[in-house]
C-alpha cells in the first residue's frame, strides 16, 4: 500500500483531531501528521515554508468551522499564494457540516479534491490515500 | 336703360338669381343657378322652388318665409338646398317681391350667394366645440385636473381636486402647488418636473401629496403644458389619478417582504447552526463509541471513555444557548423598560469589579445626551454586560483599557456606543461571521463565540441594529440603535 510523508490536519475540534491522529498512526498509511488549530497558523506557515518541500505536507485535511480563520478564509488564503508553492498540495475538507450550499461552495474551488463528511473512518482514510 | 342692363349684368355675374311668378313657379334662372343646383335652364323652368327643398328647414321657417313675400315684404336668410345630384348647399338668400299698382306682388325676384363653405366650417366648428366640452365632462369625472398659470398659481381646480386634497376651491385657487407639498420628495426631483414642463414638454410620475387634514395622498401624474404662438408654456394642466391604494399595498409589500428575508436569513443561520455546531460534538460522541467498541486495551478504552463527558456537556451548552436564542426570536411583544443608562451600567460593572480592579482598567459614561432607553431590562442588561465583557476580555496587553460608553438620541432612536482601546478585529477577515454563534476571533480561553450572537438576536428581535468599527491593535468601537424612543 502507498503511504505519504506529510498530512496536516487543520481543525480545532480536539476530539477529532485525537481520534483521526490514532487512526492514521494505526493505519500507518502517513509519516507525520501535522496539526493546525484554525485556519490561520496554518496558512502562516505555509507561507514561511514555500520552498521548503520537506516541511510542506502533501494533503491536508481541512475543516470548515473554526476560530480566527475558518476553512473558507483558509482556502482564499490558499489559493493566492498556490502558484507560489513548491509542491502540489491535496486539500480534503473534512466538515461536520451537512449543508449542500456548503458542498456547493467547496465544488466551486479548484483546489479542493473533495469534500469528506464527518465522522472520519478508517475506510474514507484508506480510500483518500488511494486514490491519490 | 343701358345702365339698368348693366346692373342685371352684374348681378347675373355676382349672384344666384332665379324669378319666379306669384305662385313660386319658376320662370328666370341664371347659370349661376344652374349651375349650384345642377339642373339645366329647361328642367328649372315650370318648376316650384320644392325642386331644390333639402327637407332640411322645418315647415314653419318656409311658411314665414312665403308670409313674408306675400305681403310684399323683402325676405332675408339661409336656406340649405338640395342639388339634381343629392348634395347639398347652402345660399344666402334674399327674395325681392316685384309689386304690381294694387301693391300685390307680381314675381319674386331671390338672390342667392353660395355660403355651403362657410356653413360646413361652421357645423364643424360646433361639432368640434361639442367634442371638447364632452371630452372635458369625461375628464373630469374620471380624473383630479388642475390648471395652473405659467407661475404655477392655481387657477382651475375641479370637484375631485377639492374631494382628494380637502382645500375647497377658494382655498385652492390662486395658492402655488405647495400647499399639498408632503416634503416626501427630493428637491432635484421637484425641480426636474419644473424644467421638464418649463421646456414644454410632458411630465409624467408619481407624487405623494399632503390633504388639509395633514393625511397623505398619492397620485399618478401627467403635467401637459399648453404652448403659445412662440412655443412658451402659458399654462400647465395636471391630470391625476388617485393611486394611494396602490402606493400603501407597495410599501405594504416591501414591509412584509423585507421582514420575509430577515426570518428567512435566521432560518438559515439556525439550520448552519445545526448543522456545524450540533453536529460536530454528535460526530465526536459517535466516534469516541465506536473506538471504545474495536479497542481491546482497557487503559485506552478508559481513556476513551473520559474523553465523552465534556464532548455532552459541550453539546448541552451549545443546545442551550440555541434554546436561549429561539425564546428571544420567538418572544415577540416584550414590553420595553424604562432604563436609566446610569443606574443600569453600575449594576452590570458590580459583576466585573474584579477585571477591572485587576487590569485597571478606566470605564467612563457619557450620557448626557441620551440617559434613558426604553428596551426590554433583561436585554438590555445582557447588552452592555456583553460589551463590557468583550472589551475587557480582549484588552490590549500593551496598555489598560479604556472603555467608553456614550449614548446620544438620534431622530426616534437612541445610539449606544462601547468604544474600547483592546486587540481590535480584523474585520476584513471576520466582518461576516462577527455576530454568528460559535465564532470567535481571538485565541482567548474563555472565548465562546455566544455573547454577540445572543445579543444580536436580542437587538434585532427588537427591530434595532448593531454593528461594529474596528482595528487591529487600536481597539473596537460596537453601535447599538435602538428603535422607538420617543415615548
Amino acid at each position: 500500500m502507498t503511504s505519504i510523508k506529510q498530512l496536516t490536519l487543520v481543525d480545532d475540534d480536539e476530539v477529532f483531531v485525537f481520534l483521526t491522529s490514532k487512526m492514521l498512526e494505526q493505519s500507518k498509511l502517513v509519516d507525520l501528521i501535522k496539526i493546525f488549530e484554525n485556519g490561520y497558523d496554518a496558512l502562516v506557515f505555509i507561507k514561511e515554508n514555500l520552498g521548503n518541500i520537506e516541511a510542506l505536507p502533501d494533503i491536508i485535511l481541512l475543516d470548515l468551522s473554526m476560530p480566527i480563520m475558518d476553512g473558507w478564509q483558509f482556502l482564499e488564503g490558499f489559493v493566492k499564494i498556490n502558484p507560489s508553492i513548491g509542491k502540489k498540495i491535496i486539500i480534503y475538507i473534512c466538515s461536520s457540516s451537512i449543508s449542500p450550499d456548503d458542498v456547493i461552495r467547496a465544488k466551486a474551488i479548484n483546489e479542493v479534491s473533495d469534500f469528506i463528511i464527518k465522522p472520519m473512518t478508517k475506510d474514507k482514510l484508506v480510500e483518500m490515500i488511494k486514490n491519490l | 336703360m343701358k345702365e339698368l342692363d348693366d346692373y342685371k349684368y352684374a348681378l347675373d355675374e355676382s349672384a344666384i338669381v332665379a324669378i319666379t311668378d306669384p305662385k313660386g313657379i319658376i320662370i328666370h334662372a341664371n347659370d349661376n343657378f344652374c349651375k349650384i343646383s345642377k339642373y339645366t335652364r329647361k328642367e328649372l323652368l315650370g318648376m316650384d322652388h320644392r325642386i331644390i327643398n333639402s327637407g332640411f328647414h322645418p315647415k314653419e321657417f318656409i311658411r314665414e318665409l312665403w308670409v313674408t313675400i306675400a305681403n310684399g315684404k323683402i325676405w332675408k336668410g339661409e336656406l340649405k338646398n338640395k342639388a339634381k345630384d343629392g348634395t347639398v348647399y347652402w345660399v344666402d338668400t334674399t327674395i325681392v317681391p316685384f309689386l304690381n299698382q294694387e301693391g300685390k306682388p307680381y314675381q319674386y325676384v331671390a338672390i342667392r350667394s353660395d355660403i355651403t363653405q362657410r356653413k360646413l366650417s361652421e357645423e364643424n366648428l360646433l361639432k368640434s366645440l361639442k367634442e371638447v366640452s364632452d371630452y372635458k365632462f369625461a375628464l373630469d369625472e374620471s380624473s383630479i385636473v388642475a390648471i395652473t398659470d405659467q407661475k404655477g398659481i392655481i387657477n382651475f381646480v375641479n370637484d375631485n381636486f377639492c374631494k382628494i386634497s380637502k382645500f375647497s376651491r377658494e382655498e385652492l385657487i390662486g395658492k402655488d402647488h405647495r400647499i399639498i407639498n408632503s416634503g416626501y420628495h427630493s428637491q432635484e426631483f421637484i425641480c426636474d418636473l419644473w424644467i421638464t414642463i418649463a421646456n414644454g414638454k410632458i411630465w409624467k410620475g408619481e407624487l405623494k401629496n399632503r390633504a388639509k387634514d395633514g393625511s397623505y395622498y398619492w397620485v399618478d401624474t401627467t403635467i401637459v403644458p399648453f404652448l403659445n404662438e412662440e412655443g412658451k408654456p402659458f399654462q400647465y394642466v395636471a391630470i391625476r389619478s388617485d393611486i394611494t391604494l396602490r402606493k400603501k399595498a407597495e410599501e405594504d409589500l416591501i414591509k412584509y417582504s423585507s421582514a420575509l428575508e430577515f426570518k428567512n436569513t435566521q432560518l438559515i443561520d439556525f439550520c448552519n447552526i445545526v448543522s456545524h455546531n450540533l453536529r460536530a460534538p454528535l460526530i465526536n460522541i459517535s466516534m469516541l463509541i465506536d473506538y471504545i467498541d474495536q479497542s481491546t486495551d482497557g487503559e485506552e478504552r478508559q481513556m476513551m471513555h473520559d474523553k465523552i463527558k465534556p464532548v455532552v456537556n459541550h453539546l448541552m451548552e451549545i443546545f442551550n444557548e440555541l434554546v436561549e436564542s429561539i425564546q428571544v426570536q420567538q418572544e415577540t411583544g416584550i414590553e420595553s423598560d424604562k432604563i436609566h443608562l446610569k443606574d443600569c451600567l453600575d449594576k452590570v460593572l458590580i459583576g466585573f469589579e474584579a477585571q477591572i480592579e485587576e487590569y485597571e482598567a478606566n470605564i467612563e459614561l457619557d450620557a448626557g445626551k441620551a440617559s434613558i432607553i426604553y428596551f426590554p431590562h433583561k436585554y438590555f442588561e445582557s447588552i452592555v454586560a456583553n460589551l463590557v465583557s468583550n472589551a475587557l476580555k480582549y484588552k490590549s496587553p500593551e496598555r489598560k483599557p479604556n472603555i467608553k460608553i456614550e449614548s446620544k438620541k438620534v431622530n426616534n432612536t437612541v445610539l449606544l456606543s462601547v468604544r474600547d482601546n483592546g486587540l481590535g478585529i480584523d474585520l476584513d477577515l471576520h466582518k461576516c461571521n462577527l455576530f454568528k454563534i460559535r465564532k470567535t476571533f481571538h485565541k482567548h480561553p474563555d472565548a465562546k463565540g455566544f455573547g454577540l450572537f445572543m445579543i444580536k438576536t436580542q437587538i434585532e428581535s427588537m427591530g434595532g441594529k448593531i454593528w461594529v468599527e474596528s482595528k487591529p491593535g487600536v481597539g473596537s468601537i460596537f453601535f447599538v440603535e435602538f428603535n422607538n424612543q420617543n415615548l
